[in-house]
């Protein structure tokens, strides 16, 4: 997997694409507490894991992508 | 040469830690004590004089008789054997024969919990209380009038441990050849004590979707948004789409373990009345949704029967992180000190369905061409049936 920064934020996460299509994001802090959108919505009352992704970090993975940062491969 | 050899350990011994539902609250308070054998034991269901349902192991600690045998006799529940009486809390009420309750006799209270009109109980090995932050929650339509009345219904399942069920989380692949569904989106995330799935997809059009043969076999478009709240305990919102017009459902699939390979599976379903319907019309498309998701399960069921349990499953780029998911789902199974942040840390994984849709169109396509449909109800139903 390889690191993404989010541009909004700056939370870290670990990508892998095996297509454009697939993404795969594992998060390694507490997407709640460090995640500016996903902590608003947890605020108003959601169930973090009911939030079905971030757009900020959304945007920013597909950046890293077309900036070939994120290397897409189903290989390991 | 080298060949892929399965793994599988013996399921768990110990049951998880989570609220797990008993089935809807109503039928449990007609004033007689109701027999649950779950976690594996058996449990005694009574309501209290406050009119809350409380749960005991149903083994009297004096000499073991059955109190799910015996009677409510006012805020407690008496053993058939010598009339030992049990309340609520787990304390001994009383001994009509006897001078003094001895003073350890305290037997196991189940901590309970009624929202959505179901009953739960929590079980935890090390005897802590439940966290808030893992409580089941309301769903809207179990308060509404705009809503039909639950369906409910429940199936043994033997030979299998329950994590089989849990594994559909992430299986997109199996919703076309189990289910006779096709899949076009599939999401999963995990984060804390839930699961969720995001799905879109459709009803396959070389499938009868309908119980009676013959009937209309009308493209159904799907789309449902499903979350483990814990170990057992799924919340389904459902859109089933036909000719125009959408209908809302909200789908439990739950269960409880009976031992470390039996289960006890229950859904339910409530639908949204369209406007002008009466009550029993609702609960009549409610039951009707209910028969079909029940006929769902059996199809999984019929491959849970002969499948290996497998610890190692080979995986392809198509399908879904079973792996990410038994590890989230490990957490319910350790003490709570050795839950790792590996398996709460939120994770996110979206399916690449491009390949298989493109495939899966083609075979349906052809199916159609040359007169192929599949029935929905299971091969071993319709022996049944015809026999």
């Amino acid at each position: 997997m390889q690191e993404v920064g989010c541009r909004t934020c700056g939370t870290r996460v670990l990508v892998k694409k095996n297509s454009l299509p697939h993404t795969s994001v594992q998060w390694t802090t507490d997407a709640a507490a460090t995640c500016e959108e996903i902590s608003s919505r947890v605020a108003g009352g959601e169930h973090a894991a009911c939030v079905t992704h971030c757009g900020a970090l959304r945007a920013s993975i597909e950046q890293a992508v077309r900036e070939g940062l994120v290397k897409v491969s189903s290989d390991d | 040469m080298n060949h892929r050899v399965i793994e599988s350990a013996p399921p768990p011994a110990r049951f998880a830690r989570g609220w797990h539902c008993l089935g809807l609250a109503e039928p449990f308070k007609d004033g007689k004590p109701h027999a649950v054998e779950a976690f594996g034991t058996k449990l005694v269901v009574f309501q209290g004089a406050d009119g809350e349902l409380k749960v005991l192991n149903a083994y009297c600690p004096h000499m073991g008789g059955d109190l799910t045998q015996g009677t409510v006799k006012g805020d407690a529940v008496a053993c058939p054997f010598h009339d030992w009486r049990w309340g609520g809390d787990g304390r001994c009420a009383g001994i009509p024969y006897a001078t003094r309750v001895p003073r350890a006799a305290r037997t196991k209270a189940w901590r309970t919990l009624e929202t959505n009109q179901q009953l739960f109980v929590y079980n935890d090995p090390q005897g802590n209380p439940p966290p808030p932050e893992v409580t089941i929650p309301r769903i809207e339509g179990a308060y509404s009038d705009e809503w039909s009345s639950w369906t409910w219904n429940r199936l043994r399942v033997d030979g299998s441990h329950c994590r089989e069920i849990v594994d559909n989380v992430v299986d997109m692949a199996h919703f076309y050849y189990v289910h006779f569904a096709l899949p076009t989106y599939f999401k999963n995330v995990f984060e804390g004590h839930i699961a969720t799935q995001y799905y879109d997809g459709y009803s396959r059009d070389d499938a009868n979707l309908g119980l009676v043969p013959g009937a209309e076999t009308e493209q159904i478009r799907q789309r449902s948004e499903a979350a483990y709240h814990g170990p057992s305990y799924m919340i389904d919102y459902l859109w089933n789409e036909a000719s125009g017009s959408t209908v809302e459902s909200v789908l439990i699939n739950c269960h409880y373990p009976i031992s470390s390979d039996s289960f006890m599976l229950q859904w339910g379903v409530l639908v949204k009345k369209f406007p002008g319907m009466s009550d029993e019309e609702a609960d009549a498309m409610a039951k009707q949704v209910g028969d079909g998701i029940g006929l769902g399960f059996m199809q999984d069921i019929e491959i849970w029967r002969n499948k290996a349990a497998i610890d190692n499953p080979l995986l392809c780029d198509q399908d879904g992180p079973v792996y990410q998911l038994r590890r989230w789902y490990e957490q319910f199974y350790v003490d709570v000190e050795d839950v790792t942040p590996e398996m709460v840390n939120r994770f996110e994984f979206e399916i690449d369905t491009e390949r298989a849709v493109e495939e899966w169109k083609k075979e349906v396509a052809e199916n159609v061409a040359n007169g192929v449909s599949f029935s929905m109800i299971p091969k071993s139903m319709r022996e049944t049936t015809r026999g």
